[in-house]
């Protein structure tokens, strides 16, 4: 047994600098959880059993009464987000473009179109709905710009990343043969691209159905809404049939969409 | 005919690409460019169809000084100057028909090319050109599941559906095995001499161009170095235009190895 592996660097030192750095967290650890421990008001937990007692069997017992109702609203959700993807899926494509910075010669121009694809993502998506309620009155419509609006920021920059990966010899092969710029875009630009732009699409359809859930809290349309009145009425039955409508629904369309997108790229 | 006139290139950053090359190009000559990598073939192709722009002198394409070309006249000169890459640059995604019939765009509307509306004529000029290079059975099949040397055969085809006066070929058979740079090459060669296209070809090794070409340009630090036909050309040439001498890996091989096809 002749090869033996060269002993690794600084052993010692490593090992030595190992276990202080785990005392120390194992200090802070304790000492955190002991402030927890020491301020907790545990009083807040001796009837958490009775009141559990009194929601959770409700939850699990759905009034089956109210399921057109809820249906209508669910449906109204499901709208809300395909408009409101729609929308973003459309908008993002011009900025894309202008995000990209292989398609944009001048870098500061470049850079303002990545600035105004980052100012739309830190806006908040229920401070959007708020502002949209309050400007242009509730409703699903006020969902529907919520949702445009908050989806176009991350598509946008998604769709800017994956241009920014397209095989630019495609490019400049059609360059070579005297193409114009629409013709590139339309032969080596877009089928490098489009596919992946739908497929990203659908995942933010997904998203969306969920952010659209809650929506209606604001006012916004959708199936929020009805949460709110029903948790307000304490009426248990109505929301387990809610919830339970709302967890079919948003696997059935994840399960299809990422069917789809396997096929998609 | 193609005239260089004292041309000479320098890239932004300073590198220089081309120093004062004069040389003309005959209508219907075969001319193999060799040169060690870095030595300016790239930029003296890329100069013919200004894909690169030179700094200074003249380069005439039929009378006309490309030098001074921009927007819609460039385009129409790209449409006469066909090329073809190392890497094939094939729309992978589209069909083996969809990327032959884009040789067409220089010669259609921008709104007909959008809608796929090409003439009849032209959609049959592409089908023939893929017989051409026998490549017509994946018609309708997607780019990357071909082959290199399929994929190479298609943009030959997509170069012969724009209709060019000139070929220009970069390194066309660098990624490619013996046997299939061995037929890409006769396809070229087939195409110079039944049309009688000028066809300029960037090659690194010896020994495909000593078999192709009718005359040999040799390039060293962006200065041609030299010009001739093939029959003057010997082993010292080439050690001359590289500036050591010949090794094993500046030869392609032979043609008799078993093919893909």
């Amino acid at each position: 047994m002749a090869q033996i592996l060269p002993p690794k660097p600084h052993e010692k030192k490593k090992r030595v600098r190992n276990w202080s750095i785990f005392v120390i967290l194992a200090v802070i650890y304790v000492w955190a959880f002991k402030g927890v421990y020491d301020r907790s008001d545990w009083s807040i937990f001796n009837n958490l059993g009775e009141k559990f007692n009194r929601v959770i069997p409700k939850l699990f017992n759905p009034d089956w009464s109210q399921t057109e109702k809820v249906w209508e609203y669910i449906i109204e959700t499901v709208f809300i987000a395909y408009a409101g993807t729609l929308i973003a899926a459309i908008l993002a494509v011009p900025f894309g473009f202008w995000a990209a910075k292989n398609m944009v010669k001048s870098p500061i121009w470049n850079t303002l179109g990545k600035w105004v694809l980052i100012l739309d993502r830190t806006f908040p998506e229920l401070i959007l709905a708020i502002l949209f309620v309050i400007t242009i009155g509730p409703g699903p419509f006020a969902g529907v710009l919520t949702i445009g609006l908050t989806a176009f920021g991350m598509l946008g920059k998604l769709y800017a990343e994956i241009i920014e990966s397209i095989d630019m010899k495609v490019v400049e092969a059609m360059e070579a043969n005297g193409a114009n710029k629409m013709q590139i875009l339309f032969y080596a630009i877009f089928p490098q691209v489009l596919p992946e732009f739908l497929s990203f699409a659908l995942y933010r359809f997904e998203i969306d159905i969920r952010a659209s859930t809650i929506l209606g809290l604001v006012g916004a349309g959708g199936i929020g809404t009805l949460i709110v009145i029903a948790a307000a009425n304490r009426n248990w039955e109505q929301l387990g049939l809610i919830l339970l409508g709302i967890i079919v629904v948003v696997s059935v369309i994840d399960f299809a969409s990422t069917k789809i997108r396997k096929r998609l790229v | 005919m193609i005239t260089f006139k004292d041309l000479s290139l320098v890239y932004p950053n300073g590198t220089p690409g081309l120093k004062n090359v004069n040389v003309t190009i005959n209508e219907g000559e075969f001319v193999v460019i060799v040169g060690l990598s870095g030595a300016g073939k790239s930029t003296f192709i890329r100069s013919i169809n200004r894909m690169v722009s030179p700094t200074e002198g003249e380069l005439y394409v039929e009378d006309e000084n490309v030098l001074d070309l921009k927007g819609k006249g460039l385009r129409k000169l790209r449409t006469k100057v066909g090329m073809i890459f190392q890497n094939y640059n094939l729309v992978n995604r589209s069909s083996v028909f969809k990327n032959t019939i884009s040789g067409r765009l220089g010669h259609t509307g921008t709104l007909r090319s959008i809608f796929n509306l090409y003439s009849k004529q032209d959609k049959l000029r592409a089908y023939e050109n893929l017989k051409r290079v026998n490549i017509e059975e994946y018609i309708y099949q997607r780019a990357d599941q071909l082959s290199g040397g399929q994929q190479q055969r298609v943009s030959i085809a997509r170069v012969l559906t724009q209709d060019p006066k000139l070929i220009l070929a970069d390194e066309p058979v660098a990624s490619l095995d013996p046997p299939t740079s061995h037929q890409v090459m006769q396809y070229l060669k087939k195409v110079n001499q039944e049309d009688n296209i000028t066809t300029i070809v960037n090659l690194h090794f010896i020994d495909m161009a000593m078999e192709y070409a009718d005359r040999i340009i040799g390039m060293r630090d962006g200065e041609v170095v030299f010009d001739g036909p093939v029959s003057e050309v010997n082993e010292k040439t080439f050690e001359q235009i590289y500036n050591r001498p010949i090794r094993e890996d500046d030869l392609r091989g032979s043609d008799s190895d078993d093919g893909e096809e």
